[in-house]
C-alpha cells in the first residue's frame, strides 16, 4: 500500500501522544500535594460503602506507581471515577456532554470552513483591490476577537430573536421529536455562529495565504500558457493544490476550537464539553475535571491523526 | 528560480531585513498596518502606564449607581460596583498587558533556548527536543492552561507561568528552522574553521540573524497570551486581587450586566482585548511579510495585463 | 507570403510596488517563419522570456503591453486576454523548464496533457487517454508511465512530458524556454535530440530562448541577442558565431567556455543597467571594450546589414579604420 510507512508511523506517534497525554493527566491530578485533589473518594453525599468501592478500585492505599497502573486499567473499562457533583459515574456525564458539543461545533465550524475558503479565494483572486483589503481586515477583526466577548456582544445584539441560554427550552413538555429538534436548533444558533465567526476570521487568512502562495506556482504559468479559463485553473489547479497546506493548517486550529468551545458553552450554558469544564473548575469537581480534559485531549489527538491521513489521501508525493 | 518572475528590479524596493539594527522600526515606518498597529499598541501602553495619575477615578471608588448608564462625566458608564468604566478599563489594561508581556517573555526564553539547542546541535538534541515540542504541541493549550491554574491555584505569578510554559513550542520551531538555516551559511562555517568557539558564534553571528524573526514571533505571541489571559480571568481562574481587562468582562458576566442592559460594562472590555490583540497581530504580520516577502509574483489573478494603445502604425509606432 | 508568426515592437512595462515602472522589453520585433528555428540568447533577466510570454499574454496585472502580434497576420495581442485565449496551445505552445514545478504535482501527467485535448475541443475520454499515449511515445515515454505523478519521472522525462503536452494541440510554433537548463548534460543531449526530430518531422517552428550558445548554434537557423530589454543583433547563427557585428554578442560568444581552445573564459564586466529609469546612449556602453563619444549620447538603431542581418551599434557606421 503506498505510503504504509507514513500512515504507521503518524499512527504511531498519535497512539504515543495519547500516552503522554493520559500520563500527564495522572500527574497532573494525583501526583498534586494535598489530598482534596486526589482523593478520587471524597464524593460528596456519597455513603461509605461507595468510598470504600472507589478506593479500592482506584488503589488509593496504593503507591503512586501502582495507582498509575490501576488508573490505565481502569480507563480501559472505561471508568474515570464519580463526579463530585451529582454522584454519577464520569464516564456517563461525559458521554451525554459529548453528544452536545458535538454537534454544535461540528456546525460553527463547517460553516467557517465554507466561508472562510470562498473568501480567501475571492480575496487571494482579487490581489491588490480594495475586495481584498476589506477582506483580510474584516477577517483579522473577527480573529482579534476574544471568543467569550463575541459571543456576548451576539447575546446583546439577538435578544429575544434567538435564546441565549442552554440546549433546551425548558418549558417544552413532552415535545414530539420535530419539535425537539427545532428547539434545539434554534438554541445552537448563537453559540455555533460564534465559533464559525472566530474560525471564519483565522480560515479566510489561512486559505488567502495558501492560495496566494499557490498562484505563484510555475504549473499556474503553464495550466494558463494552455488556454484554460481563470475560472478553471483557481478550481482544478490552485485550490486542489491549496488544499493541502489547508487541510494542516485547519488541523491545526482544532486546539483552538476546543478553547473556543469551553469560552462559548459557558457563556450559552450549552450543556457541552466545554461547560463540563467549566463548572467542573467553579465546583472543585476533580474527577469531572480529570475526565473532561482527557476527553478534549483525546479528541484533538484524534483530528490531527485524522487530518494527516486526510493530507496523506490528497497529496501524491508522500510514497513509501 | 522560478521560471520568469523575478520580475528583475522589482525587488530593490523589498529587501528582505536582515539585520536587527532599526528592523522592528523599519517595519513600522514602512508598512501602514504596522504603523496602525503600533499606533494602538503605544496608545494602550502609555493609558495603562500612566493609569495610577491619570484615570478619572478611584478604582474602587462609587461614583454613582450600580450599572450607571453612559453620561458626559462618565463617557463608558459605571460597572456594577459603581465604578468608572474608563477608570476600570485603563487599570485593566495595566495587569493584561503585563500578564501578556510577561508571558511572552516566559514563552520566549523557554522557546527561544529550546530552538537555538535544537537548531544549532542539532542530532540527538534536535530529535529529542522535538519530540518533547511535538507532544506539547499535540495537548491543547486552554484546556491544559485551566487544569493548572485550577489545581495550582490563581495568583499572577501562576497565570504568567502558565500561560508561558504553554505558547513556547510555537517561538522554538520558528527559531530552530532560521537557525538551521543559518548554521549552514558560509560565514558561520569560516567562522568555525577560524577556531571560534561556539558561543561566540551564536552570539555574533546567529542571535542578530534571528531577532528580527524573533521579534516577530514575540509580537504575535503576546497577542495570544493576552487572550489566553482574558480566557482564563473569565472562566473564573484570574488572580481575584487584581483587575484585568478579562476580569472586568468576568464580572460584568457573572453580574448580570446583560439582563440588566448594561451593555457598556461589557462592549468597552472586550473591545479594549480586541484592540489589543488586533494591533499585535498587525505588527507581527507585518514584520513577517517583510522577513519573508513573496518573491514569486501570482500568474493568475483577476485583472489581467494591460495593452497600450499603438500610436501611429507599424515599424514607425512608438 | 507573409511569416508565420510576426512580433512588431513589442514593449512590456512593469509597475514596481513603491511606484515608477520597469521597461522590461523594448521595441522588439522579429519574424518566424514556417518550419524556421530562431534562437534568442542574451544573460539573466534581458527580458527573453518575458518577450516570449508577452506574445501570448501570459505576463501579471502589472504588466502593459504596446505592440503587435500577428500570427498568420492576424494581430492576436489586439482584443487582450480574452481574444488572445483562444490562440494559446493551439496555434503557440510553450515548453517551460520542466525540471520546475512546470507540471502539476497532484495530477497525473496522463490527465494533464488529456486537459490540453479536451479545452481545445480536439478528444475527450477515451478518444483523450490514446491520443496522449500516443503523444508519451512520440517523445519516447511508455504510455503506462502516464499514470503516474510528475514526482515519479526523472528531471529529463518531466522535460519529455511537458513536450509531447505541447504537441497535444499540434501549434504551429513551439516556443522553448530554457528546455535544458538545470538538466544533466547527457539529458541536456537527448532532449535538444528530441526536440530536433519533432520540429522536423511535424514541420514546427521553432524560438528558442536560452542564455547557452551552443544549444542555439546546434538547433537553430537563426539567432537574436537580447541585450536589456532590447534585440541588439540578429542574423544567421554562423554569421554571429564567426562575424558578430555587435560587441556584446562578440563578447558572449568569447564568454562561452570552449574545451578545445586553451585561453582562460572571458567574462563581461560589470552588470546590465537599470531598467526602471530611462536609458540615455547605447545600453551596453559601460561594459563595451569599444565604446566611444557618440556611444554614451545616442542610442544606436537596429540597422540592417544585408544578408538577414541586422546590429544596434554605432561601430556599424563608422567607416572601417576609423575610431
Amino acid at each position: 500500500m503506498r505510503g504504509a510507512d507514513y500512515v504507521i508511523k503518524r499512527t504511531a506517534f498519535a497512539v504515543i501522544t495519547v500516552f503522554v497525554a493520559l500520563t500527564l493527566n495522572f500527574a497532573l491530578f494525583r501526583l498534586a500535594p494535598g489530598s482534596a485533589i486526589t482523593n478520587l473518594s471524597r464524593v460528596p453525599h456519597a455513603t461509605p460503602e461507595t468510598k470504600l468501592a472507589l478506593k479500592k478500585q482506584f488503589g488509593l492505599d496504593k503507591s503512586k506507581g501502582e495507582q498509575y497502573v490501576i488508573y490505565l486499567q481502569q480507563l480501559a473499562r472505561g471508568n474515570l471515577g464519580i463526579s463530585f457533583e451529582n454522584s454519577q459515574p464520569v464516564s456517563s456525564n461525559l458521554r451525554v456532554a459529548l453528544s452536545n458539543t458535538l454537534p454544535m461545533v461540528a456546525l460553527g465550524t463547517i460553516i467557517a470552513i465554507v466561508f472562510g475558503t470562498l473568501t480567501g479565494v475571492i480575496a487571494a483572486w482579487r490581489r491588490g483591490t480594495g475586495t481584498e483589503h476589506l477582506t483580510v481586515s474584516t477577517a483579522l477583526g473577527f480573529y482579534a476577537m476574544p471568543t467569550h466577548w463575541l459571543a456576548l456582544m451576539l447575546v446583546i445584539l439577538f435578544a429575544g430573536i434567538f435564546p441565549s441560554g442552554g440546549m433546551t427550552d425548558d418549558f417544552l413538555i413532552d415535545p414530539s421529536w420535530f419539535t425537539h429538534v427545532k428547539d434545539v436548533a434554534y438554541h445552537m444558533t448563537l453559540p455555533a455562529l460564534t465559533l464559525a465567526l472566530v474560525l471564519f476570521g483565522e480560515y479566510t487568512l489561512i486559505v488567502r495565504s495558501a492560495m496566494l502562495e499557490t498562484l505563484g506556482e510555475d504549473y499556474i504559468l503553464t495550466a494558463r500558457a494552455k488556454g484554460l479559463k481563470p475560472r478553471t485553473i483557481v478550481r482544478k489547479h490552485a485550490l486542489r493544490n491549496a488544499l493541502l497546506p489547508i487541510t494542516t493548517l485547519i488541523a491545526l486550529s482544532l486546539g483552538y476550537i476546543v478553547a473556543g468551545s469551553i469560552l462559548v458553552e459557558t457563556v450559552f450554558s450549552w450543556p457541552g464539553i466545554g461547560r463540563a469544564v467549566y463548572q467542573a473548575v467553579l465546583q472543585r469537581d476533580y474527577p469531572m475535571l480529570q475526565g473532561a480534559f482527557l476527553v478534549l485531549t483525546l479528541s484533538v489527538v484524534f483530528f490531527n491523526l485524522l487530518a494527516d491521513l486526510l493530507y496523506f489521501r490528497l497529496d501524491p508525493r508522500i510514497t513509501s | 528560480m522560478s521560471m520568469v518572475f523575478q520580475e528583475p528590479g522589482l525587488l530593490s524596493g523589498t529587501q528582505p531585513i536582515r539585520t536587527l539594527r532599526g528592523s522592528l522600526w523599519k517595519v513600522i515606518r514602512g508598512q501602514p498596518s504596522a504603523t496602525i498597529g503600533a499606533f494602538i499598541l503605544g496608545s494602550f501602553i502609555v493609558l495603562a502606564l500612566l493609569a495610577p495619575w491619570v484615570a478619572p477615578y478611584g478604582l474602587h471608588e462609587q461614583v454613582g449607581p450600580v450599572y450607571g448608564h453612559p453620561s458626559w462625566s462618565h463617557p463608558l458608564g459605571l460597572d456594577d460596583g459603581g465604578v468608572d468604566m474608563v477608570t476600570l478599563l485603563m487599570w485593566g489594561a495595566r495587569i493584561s498587558l503585563v500578564v501578556g508581556f510577561a508571558a511572552t517573555f516566559v514563552s520566549i526564553v523557554i522557546g527561544g533556548t529550546v530552538g537555538l539547542l535544537s537548531g544549532y546541535l542539532g542530532g540527538k538534541t534536535d530529535s529529542v527536543l522535538m519530540r518533547i515540542t511535538d507532544y506539547f504541541l499535540a495537548i491543547p493549550d486552554v484546556p491544559l492552561m485551566i487544569v493548572v491554574a485550577a489545581i495550582w491555584g490563581p495568583s499572577l505569578t501562576h497565570i504568567i507561568i502558565v500561560i508561558g510554559v504553554l505558547l513556547w513550542t510555537g517561538t522554538a520551531r520558528v527559531v530552530r528552522a532560521q537557525v538551521k538555516s543559518i548554521r549552514e551559511r558560509v560565514y558561520v562555517k569560516r567562522a568555525r574553521s577560524l577556531g571560534a568557539g561556539n558561543v561566540r558564534i551564536v552570539v555574533r553571528h546567529v542571535l542578530p540573524q534571528i531577532a528580527p524573526l524573533l521579534i516577530a514571533n514575540t509580537v504575535l505571541t503576546i497577542a495570544v497570551a493576552i487572550f489566553d489571559e482574558t480566557a482564563l480571568a473569565f472562566l473564573g481562574l484570574g488572580d481575584p486581587s487584581r483587575i484585568s481587562l478579562g476580569k472586568v468582562i468576568e464580572n460584568a458576566f457573572q453580574r448580570t450586566a446583560i439582563t440588566s442592559g448594561a451593555w457598556w460594562a461589557i462592549v468597552p472590555p472586550g473591545a479594549a482585548v480586541a484592540l489589543l490583540i488586533l494591533s499585535c497581530s498587525m505588527i507581527g504580520r507585518a514584520m513577517e511579510d517583510a522577513l519573508n516577502p513573496r518573491l514569486k509574483a501570482a500568474h493568475l489573478s483577476a485583472r489581467s495585463f494591460r495593452l497600450r494603445p499603438l500610436v501611429g502604425r507599424g515599424k514607425d509606432a512608438v | 507570403m507573409s511569416s508565420l508568426l510576426e512580433v512588431e515592437e513589442l514593449n512590456v512595462w512593469f509597475d514596481l510596488p513603491h511606484g515608477g515602472t520597469l521597461h522590461a522589453v523594448q521595441g522588439v520585433s522579429f519574424t518566424l517563419d514556417r518550419g524556421e528555428r530562431l534562437g534568442l540568447v542574451g544573460e539573466s533577466g534581458c527580458g527573453k522570456s518575458t518577450t516570449v510570454l508577452g506574445l501570448l499574454g501570459l505576463l501579471p496585472p502589472s504588466a502593459e503591453l504596446s505592440g503587435r502580434v500577428l500570427l498568420d497576420g492576424v494581430d492576436i495581442l489586439a482584443g487582450g486576454e480574452e481574444s488572445v485565449r483562444p490562440h494559446r496551445w493551439v496555434d503557440l505552445a510553450i515548453v517551460f523548464q520542466g525540471a520546475m514545478n512546470a507540471l502539476n504535482p497532484v495530477q497525473t501527467v496522463q490527465a494533464q496533457i488529456a486537459e490540453a485535448l479536451e479545452v481545445h475541443g480536439l478528444a475527450s475520454g477515451r478518444a483523450a487517454r490514446a491520443r496522449v499515449g500516443e503523444l508519451l511515445e512520440s517523445v519516447g515515454i511508455p504510455r503506462e508511465r502516464g499514470e503516474r505523478y510528475p514526482h515519479e519521472f526523472s528531471g529529463g522525462m518531466r522535460q519529455r512530458a511537458a513536450i509531447a503536452m505541447a504537441l497535444a494541440c499540434n501549434p504551429s510554433v513551439l516556443v522553448a524556454d530554457e528546455p535544458t537548463t538545470a538538466l544533466d548534460v547527457m539529458v541536456q543531449a537527448q532532449i535538444l535530440e528530441l526536440l530536433d526530430a519533432l520540429c522536423r518531422d511535424f514541420g514546427l517552428a521553432l524560438l528558442l530562448v536560452t542564455h547557452d550558445l551552443p544549444v542555439v548554434a546546434q538547433l537553430c537557423d537563426r539567432s537574436a541577442v537580447m541585450y536589456a530589454g532590447e534585440i541588439v543583433e540578429h542574423g544567421p547563427v554562423d554569421a554571429l558565431f564567426h562575424d558578430p557585428r555587435h560587441p556584446y554578442t562578440r563578447l558572449l560568444f568569447a564568454a562561452t567556455p570552449d574545451l578545445h581552445a586553451n585561453g582562460a573564459p572571458v567574462s563581461i564586466p560589470g552588470a546590465p543597467p537599470r531598467l526602471d529609469r530611462p536609458l540615455v546612449g547605447c545600453p551596453f556602453h559601460e561594459r563595451c571594450d569599444r565604446a566611444f563619444g557618440r556611444c554614451t549620447l545616442e542610442r544606436p538603431l537596429l540597422r540592417g546589414l544585408g544578408g538577414e542581418r541586422a546590429a544596434a551599434c554605432h561601430l556599424n557606421d563608422v567607416p572601417a579604420g576609423v575610431v
